[in-house]
């Protein structure tokens, strides 16, 4: 009978999962990993485990994965970890049995297909954090607070805040993931953490801000006047910014298009 | 000439940023800086677009101009001097502001900043290097910096500069001296690339100079950049291309842009331009740098004296590769990097996953898709193991019209947005017209 380990949303979690997994010593045709609160149809025939978060167990699939595939594997996996894919936990189990067995070159191995949907989850992520290192918009609250919202497909704040703590390593921010629930601060000249953020307050006094802010007005302002009037070109522009990431930037606040 | 000194700054952004738009070069990439602690600002080599403008472009930098004042009396410019449009000038106080201001809220990746010619070039040149300075070193900003090298200026003044900025370019603005007489009758050929080897040589000079002392202070990091005006005088592609290909050459330029001409100016000696500005003509200067840049390709190759202009229905890449069918199809299992470079449909990050998977198993053409390979065009060129994904003939007409049918749609958006044609059944549905007529006589 197959059995599917249901594993908390999380890289720790999924790579407990995977530990568990593993070790049951089934086969690995006669497990599969999935997420707890997924709203899969639950299979026939089917045997449901839950697995808890265990921090030696997720360390020992990392220190493996690190030895005996490579850095570069291990990176990949952390990020796959982080995907929008709703079975990417069952995914890592699967690039992970092709990785063990062949070493560090599997993750070149693109005729694969577990290492192919690995790599398309990786681009994926790799593509929306680049596109978000530019389209993050932060608003100044008092007290020289820097605030930003965003609402990303993937779970991108653990990759998107290396690069600002390196830009604005001597300001005060906080990014904060709309989807999820939670936020990257970052106080002056120290490292950043993560928080759940579930209180709605501050998200009021951050448009009351953003409605005050002079520079908002001088950058829509600046894009108004940058732009050829011979060469408007909707498509293109769509290409490049997506509507969904409008909706969170000032510039687009009388609307989703350039009028 | 009337210079307005009481607008407020947003009006002053208005007027000197409109002014600026014509410039192309808005890109952020070409260098690596970490940011140091307590201060603002660092620079990704990538390149990172922070929004995009109605016309589809990227606006990465504040791009402006410090004053739109010019001397100049060019043709085709907004700002040539005998223009009526107001006048006005930032403060390097006002740049600075501005600059700190937008980047703290991520609105741009760093300043872009060019003028028009004040009183004199080194007068011009001397403001520039007063507002940079004061950005990095009173404001410490780290951020991405491009600046325009003006013509005419002083050596030890463009060198000062050069070692404030990321970038520095100077645009030639029309490929021939000839052209440059006819519509900027200010500059000369050699005013502008007299400072362009200076730069040059700066670069070189700095480089060895890093590696002796990693301190050193680096000099226009981010390399050099130039522009070239496409369609108001009657340079044709080719002329173009080997001016392109000798800049990249005997100047390191790091960038060439292309800008469709868009005629701001009523004059005698510029062209009407009917149509709007030649979108289609500058793609296809595009496409062929990129050919130069990252494909290995000579602008010899894929123009000639005989065939001076670009094929309006094929990319560069597919017209050369349809002249020189002798060396396809290629065996993408074995093929060279350069080889599999050449081929339709294939780029250099593709290419590159290529090398890296078949080194573990042969290819096939699901998997060639999967890598990212644009099949619907690289199908007519390569073989997997020694076969082809459809039987194919490799006949110039036979691939000719089946690449023309995918090819047209792309042609006709960028050529002519905005308007409306009647559909055609054999344009639009793709049916091989000319190639089953021929099969019926034989």
């Amino acid at each position: 009978m197959k059995t599917v380990y249901l594993c908390e949303n999380s890289v720790e979690g999924i790579l407990s999962g995977v530990y568990a997994a593993w070790t049951s010593r089934k086969g690995h045709a006669n497990v599969k990993l999935g997420l707890i609160g997924d709203e899969d149809t639950m299979e026939l025939f089917c045997q449901y485990e839950e697995v808890p978060v265990n921090a030696g167990h997720a360390d020992k699939v990392v220190r493996a994965i690190r030895e005996k595939i490579s850095e570069e594997a291990y990176i990949v996996v952390y990020k796959a970890a982080l995907s929008k894919e709703r079975d990417r936990g069952d995914k890592i189990y699967r690039f992970l049995i092709y990785g063990f067995h062949l070493g560090a070159k599997v993750v070149h191995m693109l005729q694969v297909p577990e290492v192919f949907e690995i790599f398309q989850m990786c681009r994926n992520i790799d593509n929306e954090t680049h596109l978000l290192t530019g389209f993050v918009r932060f608003v100044e609250m008092e007290g020289d607070l820097l605030v930003s919202r965003i609402g990303p497909k993937n779970d991108v704040l653990v990759l998107l805040a290396p690069h600002f703590m390196d830009r604005l390593s001597g300001e005060n921010w906080v990014i904060y993931d709309e989807n999820r629930k939670k936020a990257v601060m970052h106080p002056a000249l120290r490292p950043w953490f993560l928080v759940d953020l579930i209180s709605s307050e501050w998200e009021e006094r951050m448009k009351k801000a953003s409605d005050e802010d002079e520079y908002e007005a001088l950058f829509q302002c600046f894009r108004k006047s940058i732009s050829i009037k011979e060469r408007t070109n909707p498509v293109c522009q769509r290409n490049h910014m997506p509507l969904r990431y409008r909706a969170y930037m000032p510039e687009f606040s009388h609307g989703l298009k350039d009028s | 000439m009337l210079i307005q000194e009481e607008l407020s700054v947003q009006e002053k952004l208005e007027i000197l940023s409109d002014a600026a738009k014509y410039d192309v070069a808005c890109t952020s990439s070409g260098v690596d800086r970490k940011g140091k602690a307590g201060t603002l600002g660092n620079a990704a080599a990538c390149g990172i677009c922070h929004s995009f403008s109605a016309d589809g472009r990227c606006i990465s930098l504040l791009k402006i101009l410090f004053t739109n004042q010019c001397i100049y009396d060019c043709k085709y410019c907004i700002n040539r001097c005998s223009n009526d449009v107001v006048r006005t000038a930032f403060t390097p106080e006002e740049v600075c502001q501005l600059t700190i201001q937008f980047y703290r809220r991520n609105y741009i990746e760093g300043l872009f900043l060019s003028s028009g010619i004040l009183h004199s070039a080194n007068y011009t040149m001397d403001l520039i290097y007063q507002t940079l300075k004061k950005l990095r070193e009173e404001y410490h900003f780290h951020g991405y910096i491009h600046v325009k090298a003006i013509p005419g200026a002083d050596p030890v003044l463009i060198e000062k500069t050069g070692f404030l900025a990321d970038r520095m370019s100077i645009n030639l603005e029309l490929p021939t001296a000839d052209g440059l007489k006819k519509l900027a009758p200010g500059k000369s050929r050699s005013k502008i690339l007299t400072p362009m080897k200076q730069i040059q040589k700066g670069i070189t000079a700095n480089r060895y100079e890093l590696m002796e002392y990693k301190k050193a202070p680096s000099f226009v990091p981010a390399g050099q950049s130039t522009q070239m005006i496409v369609g108001a005088t009657g340079e044709n592609d080719f002329q173009m291309m080997m001016v392109a290909e000798a800049l990249y050459q005997n100047y390191d330029l790091k960038r060439v842009f292309y800008s469709a001409f868009v005629p701001v100016n009523q004059d005698s000696s510029l062209p009407a331009l009917p149509g709007g500005p030649p979108l289609l003509r500058e793609h296809r200067l595009y496409q062929a740098d990129w050919l130069m840049r990252f494909y290995g390709f000579q602008a010899g190759e894929l123009l000639s004296e005989d065939r001076p202009n670009f094929n309006v229905f094929l990319d560069p890449k597919c017209d050369w590769a349809l002249r020189h069918l002798e060396i396809f199809p290629v065996e993408v299992n074995r093929a060279d990097y350069y080889t599999l470079l050449r081929v339709p449909g294939m780029g250099v990050k593709s290419v590159k996953r290529i090398i890296a998977a078949r080194r573990n198993g042969p290819l096939d053409f699901d998997a060639l898709k999967k890598i990212g390979v644009v099949l619907k065009r690289a199908l007519y060129f390569i073989t997997c193991s020694g076969r082809m994904m459809y039987p194919i003939k490799i006949e110039e007409d036979f691939i000719t019209s089946h690449l023309l049918g995918e090819e047209q749609k792309k042609v006709w958006d960028i050529g002519s947005s905005g308007t409306f044609r009647q559909l055609s059944l054999f344009d639009d549905m793709n049916v091989p017209a000319l190639t089953d007529l021929r099969g019926v006589r034989l």
